[in-house]
């Protein structure tokens, strides 16, 4: 299914999808911080998947990326992805540091961000699946870190190169002293997001 | 004329003598222009060069088979339909048997994932059953791994630049 061939109520609905489901986040980031975490949406859109790249700074820009399949009535991926500089700032946030002080990620930085990223997913996930009324699970998370292009192409290609959309949903995790931009994709199988707004009554 | 552009992150190809190449195409140039395409994953890109004509193709392929994917959609993206493809456009007046190869990309881009590892090496083992069966000879490879690559393919001698984060500029 294009973005195109979607109505207007349709788009409203996955919007509302998606900020539900980036709220989940933001309280599951509070909890394991112990400290409050406000969430701005900036946007929220479908495009397609192509345009992905042009939307968070080209093709060849450096990202971390966390990857979970999802498993259930509804299949896909899910992505998190966020610039190197967002990365490291969010690994100062968990590990209670001076906004800046961590320079380059370690493989237990590097874990610590994979994880807190992939409990982010699961509380979004979740969130989709309670308000759909279906069970959806996210498979164990996979990471990566380079090209951004390289990154959404082998996604792509995992699942067949059957996604052509893909719900983007920009946050902005406000903590006390800093924030982070992250991109959260839901990249839905075909028929899977017919499935979803069936289950969600707009057909 | 100079063939970069400065200021710039990376040092690509200046926008006037640069074809890009998207996610599952392919295209052929001849000298002064170069064929790129960016960040390749698991996708193949396979240049082939003619130093005869400094003509030259460069096809981004993303999945081996039309097999690997239930979709509608261009077959473009397919090795064995855009190998043979590039090939017979690049034969014209019985310059096949000219045509060298290089192979680039073909990566696991993420950790701890068995099937989604498998991609990369798929895609290059079709890349390669393809070139055989067409008898054509493949000077060179970067391929596995788990980096992202940028490819360049320079006309004027068939250079081909690979650029990564993990290894900066190699040349093949």
């Amino acid at each position: 299914m294009n973005p195109e061939q979607l109505s207007e109520l349709q788009i409203d609905a996955l919007r509302e999808v998606g900020s539900i489901g980036a709220g989940h986040a933001a309280t599951a980031l509070s909890q394991m911080l112990g400290t409050a975490v406000s969430l701005d949406v900036p946007r929220i859109s479908l495009i397609h998947v192509t345009e992905v790249p042009n939307v968070l700074g080209g093709p060849e820009s450096l990202v971390g990326a966390v990857h979970c399949r999802l498993l259930g009535d509804i299949s896909g991926a899910i992505l998190f992805i966020a610039s190197r500089q967002d990365l490291l700032s969010l690994v100062d946030m968990l590990r209670n540091r001076e906004p800046g002080s961590t320079k380059s990620l370690h493989p237990d930085e590097e874990a610590l961000a994979v994880h807190a990223a992939s409990i982010l997913i699961s509380a979004y996930v979740a969130a989709i699946g309670r308000m759909a009324d279906i069970s959806l699970l996210p498979a164990p998370a996979s990471f990566a870190f380079d090209m951004l292009g390289a990154i959404l192409e082998s996604v792509t290609a995992e699942v067949s190169m059957k996604v052509d959309t893909a719900l983007l949903i920009l946050t902005r995790f406000q903590g006390t002293e800093q924030s982070i931009d992250a991109g959260i994709f839901y990249l839905p199988a075909p028929d899977s997001l017919e499935v979803l707004l069936g289950r969600l009554g707009i057909i | 004329m100079s063939a970069y552009r400065e200021n710039s992150e990376w040092i690509g190809p200046a926008a006037d003598v640069a074809i890009y190449v998207g996610t599952g195409e392919f295209a052929v140039a001849s000298h002064p222009d170069i064929l790129y395409t960016p960040a390749l994953g698991s996708c193949i890109g396979l240049t082939l060069f003619d130093p005869f004509r400094h003509t030259g193709g460069l096809a981004h392929v993303m999945l081996p088979t039309p097999a690997d994917s239930g979709s509608r959609g261009t077959l473009d993206r397919f090795a064995s339909y855009a190998v043979p493809r590039l090939v017979e456009l690049l034969s014209e007046g019985g310059a096949r048997h000219r045509l060298v190869a290089k192979l680039i990309g073909g990566a696991a881009m993420f950790k701890g994932e068995g099937n989604m590892a498998s991609i990369g090496d798929r895609n290059a083992e079709e890349v390669r059953r393809q070139l055989d069966l067409l008898r054509i000879p493949i000077l060179a490879e970067d391929t596995g791994g788990s980096h992202a690559r940028t490819v360049e393919l320079h006309l004027d001698t068939g250079l081909v630049i690979v650029r990564s984060y993990l290894y900066g500029m190699k040349e093949l």
